[in-house]
């Protein structure tokens, strides 16, 4: 009893460490631009094949640690890329919305390259490091990696935005963009780095849990959608929110994996979604807007 | 200056003699009719043409896609039409579809039956839709139909007892796809006629007024709300209405393909359908035969055997469209034709066609003391901040009263409470003897109460005209009599209609856009007018044109008029009474003589020139 207690809460909190830096990486373009970025499950995913290409056979812990950064900064430079496409018709067109399609479309685009290069089935990456024992439980260390790298990337952040003038300028933005642009901010540039930054926690995050998940064409949308969740649970914009939000959504998961079985899982993550957005659609730690009339 | 007074009217003097018996004709500015007219040929060709010729392929894939066309014509609908963001629709589709297929394949059902519960199930599954779209909208409501469509056949694997899990199930329409006398299958006929039926539905709601309160509902909460539309009723009624059309299509699913599975049904499905009202331009009527067939139809043909490349295509389509045409295939054509038909001469827009040729008569008694608006100590804080705090406000019926004050003094909180935008945090307003504090917004429109905004409320996605009869649509649904009893007459609003209805909002002035906001209020046939800073951006001239309109609105209609404005000539030179807030206070309260002498208020006419 206890153990399966355990096993929930501790494969919960790692699964929800995933869906945190998912959350966070979502919210830092968000902040900046406003884009809720469709593609980020994706390019999760894409840092997770880059783990299965880096190495088949097995590895080395030296070597996996200093590939994390080659991973981040990898899915840096194509989130980067992304961006700038998604950008691109925001210029000047009357159409601010069209972010929802570009951003679908590169999420599209992505699996359907995934599709082209796995074939249909879904493959897996071995860990370097041995599994954990933790609260009697075994528990595989990618589990504690990725709650780690959740913690650090939220630190990280907050010293980002609020020690360095890059931070405190992209957080500017968020506050009011208008304001931000008025004061001479180069917008395009801050955004475009607010990208970039989201792609490096994506890419590590996927690297790093790349032994957790199944490497595929169609599992994208559910990290996309559970980042989604996690990030509304906490409140829109908010990295400390994403960062409870995400293991709360986890356990969940979990929970409903055991008790109701793994297939209903997307389904109580919709629940949860949709009883949140009833109740408190601001998010535990968002801040209900004031109508402007 | 473009709105000089002196330009050539579109409206003239002359016109409104003629007594404004002009006949109606279609209009240009509009091709939904002509787009129309050319959907469903394409859909009836496209049809006919692979049954006559006996090609198997090309028959059964026209099939697909027409059925495809009515799904993506109510995706339109609900995207642009209602403003609902759904990236579900595939789960509705294919919720009707399984329905069929468990109500055949496993209980024996017959069709007639079978698609009845489809075409109900797939309404259920509106509904559920239309639940959280009461609570949320745009992206977070994509998130959470797309969330539904992956769990739709996820569902469909799970409850394997009922719809025999990842096998699908299997059944047969051998009869349905028998080439008649004519040549062609009774499916070929049933699907063309869905999707010519589709195309039709939608242009034909467009007209009615209870399309154009959707369009309002979809671009501003507030002014439907203000001319007596309930949002939320409207989304729910879009997604019914879209359900049971998504459903109608599901249900022909099964006897084209002869099998369902949950595969069938994934998120991509959906997606083809939210991408193809994208790419062929939204809102366009043409646009969704035209998205479908790029998106579909073109993988198709070009790599009929790589059936991976398919996303592929779908993702780089859209994206490509969406960096050349942000307004789809069909909407940048729109566009193109519209610009070269535009001429430069802007729409000359006088409100004071609607009180008629009549001689200035005072037919409504001015000063019977009857209370209209009674504000009882009203206060209202955000946070830590008093916008209004105790105050007390009478507004007498038949009187133009004017709200004065410095920015941030509460003037617009107070108009904002008054027509329940905004809640108080303590005290009372009663409105005509109604106590109206905890009512919400279209609630008081219907009491005969109408509203102009500080930033015009006027719709691009609708003409001129349009943006005016939304305001005779209210008329006609609060049906107090309003336009019988003081609404101008009928050849006032056929001369507007006729002037206005080949305009499009993007040729008007910005000053004149909030006189297209009066004239929709005073069409609305309402008693009480509260009107936003009216005056703003209008030129001298237009300035008088205006005061004489209010009171002509005052005196022949009998409206009382509640005027926030910063011109206070303009508000001395009209008001019957003035209330002065500063601070969320009332300072000064009174008639214009009684108030030009009050140092709180003299203040105000100096500050400016200091500024």
């Amino acid at each position: 009893m206890f153990d399966e207690l355990a096993i929930i809460v501790v494969r919960g909190i790692g699964l929800g460490a995933i869906f945190s830096l998912v959350a966070m990486s979502m919210n830092i373009v968000y902040g900046a631009t406003h884009i809720l970025n469709f593609a980020q499950g994706n390019m999760f995913v894409l840092g997770g094949f880059f783990a299965v290409m880096a190495f088949g056979g097995g590895s080395s812990i030296p070597l996996w640690l200093a590939l994390i950064p080659v991973a981040a900064l990898v899915l840096a430079v194509a989130v980067t890329l992304q961006g700038w496409i998604t950008l691109l018709p925001l210029r000047q067109s009357t159409e601010q919305n069209s972010w929802l399609i570009t951003t679908m479309a590169a999420s599209i685009m992505i699996s359907a390259v995934l599709l082209l290069s796995l074939g249909p089935w879904a493959s897996s990456a071995r860990s370097p490091l041995a599994p954990i024992t933790l609260f009697g439980v075994r528990t595989p260390a990618p589990y504690i990696a990725v709650t780690v790298l959740a913690l650090f990337w939220y630190v990280a952040l907050r010293l980002f935005l609020r020690r360095t003038l890059t931070g405190l300028a992209i957080s500017a933005l968020s506050q009011d963009l208008d304001a931000a642009r008025a004061a001479g901010l180069k917008v395009r540039r801050l955004q475009l780095i607010s990208f970039g930054i989201s792609g490096l926690i994506v890419g590590s995050a996927g690297f790093v849990a790349a032994p957790l998940i199944s490497i595929a064409s169609d599992t994208g949308v559910r990290y996309v959608l559970n980042g989604f969740i996690a990030a509304v649970i906490g409140g829109m914009g908010s990295n400390l929110g994403a960062l409870i939000g995400g293991p709360l959504v986890g356990i969940v998961a979990m929970l409903a994996t055991y008790t109701v079985g793994g297939e209903f899982q997307s389904l109580v993550s919709l629940l949860l979604l949709v009883l949140m957005l009833l109740l408190r659609p601001e998010g535990i730690f968002g801040r209900s807007g004031a109508r402007r009339v | 200056m473009t709105s000089d007074a002196q330009a050539p009217a579109a409206v003239n003097a002359a016109a409104f003699d003629s007594g404004g018996s002009r006949p109606s004709r279609p209009s240009r500015l509009n091709s939904d009719n002509s787009q129309l007219i050319l959907g469903c040929v394409l859909v009836i060709v496209s049809a006919v043409v692979p049954d006559l010729l006996g090609n198997a392929y090309w028959t059964h894939s026209f099939q697909l896609v027409n059925l495809f066309i009515a799904v993506a014509v109510f995706q339109n609908l609900l995207m642009h039409d209602a403003g609902q963001t759904s990236f579900g629709q595939g789960a509705i589709f294919g919720v009707a579809a399984y329905m069929v297929a468990v109500a055949m394949g496993i209980h024996g059902l017959g069709y007639p039956l079978a698609a009845l519960c489809g075409i109900g199930a797939a309404v259920l599954a509106g509904l559920l839709f239309a639940f959280p779209a009461l609570r949320v909208q745009g992206y977070y409501l994509g998130f959470v139909t797309m969330s539904a469509a992956t769990v739709f056949p996820e569902m469909m694997v799970a409850f394997n007892k009922y719809t025999n899990g990842v096998n699908g199930i299997s059944l047969s329409f051998t009869g349905w796809h028998i080439r008649g006398a004519l040549g062609i299958s009774p499916l070929t006929m049933a699907v063309a006629l869905v999707a010519c039926l589709a195309l039709a539905t939608h242009v034909g709601i467009r007209r009615t007024a209870f399309g154009r309160r959707l369009r309002v509902a979809a671009e501003s909460t507030e002014a439907a709300q203000s001319l007596g539309v309930s949002p939320g009723m409207m989304r729910s009624l879009a997604f019914i209405i879209v359900s049971l059309g998504t459903g109608v299509a599901g249900v022909l699913y099964p006897p084209i393909v002869g099998f369902v599975s949950p595969a069938a049904f994934s998120l991509d499905l959906s997606i083809l359908f939210f991408f193809a009202v994208i790419v062929g331009g939204r809102g366009q009527v043409l646009g969704t035969v035209v998205g479908v067939w790029i998106l579909y139809l073109l993988p198709n043909i070009l790599l009929a055997d790589l059936a991976n490349y398919r996303m592929l295509a779908y993702g780089a389509v859209a994206l490509l469209v969406m960096l050349a045409f942000p307004d789809g295939v069909i909407g940048a054509f729109e566009r193109w034709r519209q610009r070269r038909r535009a001429s430069h001469e802007p729409p000359d827009i006088r409100v004071e066609g609607l009180l008629g040729d009549r001689p200035v008569v005072k037919c409504v008694l001015s000063g019977t003391g009857e209370v209209a608006i009674d504000v009882r100590d009203a206060s209202k804080t955000f946070g830590s901040v008093a916008a209004l705090d105790g105050v007390a406000l009478q507004v007498k019926r038949h009187h133009i009263h004017g709200l004065v004050g410095a920015n941030g003094s509460g003037k617009t909180s107070l108009l904002n409470i008054l027509s329940g935008f905004s809640r108080l945090s303590a005290g009372q307003v009663t409105i005509h003897g109604v106590d109206i504090t905890r009512q919400p917004a279209q609630r008081i429109a219907r009491l005969g109460v109408g509203r102009t905004f500080q930033t015009p409320r006027i719709f691009g996605s609708m003409s001129l005209w349009e943006n005016v009869l939304i305001g005779l649509d209210a008329a006609r649904a609060i049906g107090h009599g309003g336009v019988a009893r003081s609404g101008p007459p009928a050849a006032a609003i056929a001369v507007m209609r006729a002037a206005m209805e080949e305009c499009s909002v993007e040729r008007v002035p910005h000053g004149q856009r909030r006189l297209v906001e009066v004239t929709r209020v005073a069409l609305m046939g309402a008693d009480i007018l509260f009107l936003d800073e009216p005056a703003a951006g209008l030129s001298p001239t237009e300035r008088e044109q205006f005061k004489t309109l209010l009171l002509r609105l005052r005196d022949e209609l009998g409206k009382t008029i509640v005027l926030v404005e910063h011109d206070l000539d303009l508000v001395w030179g009209i008001a019957d009474t003035i209330t002065v807030l500063e601070a969320g206070k009332v300072v000064a309260h009174g008639s214009t003589r009684e108030i030009a002498g009050n140092p709180s208020v003299r203040k105000l006419f100096i500050e400016p020139i200091h500024a």
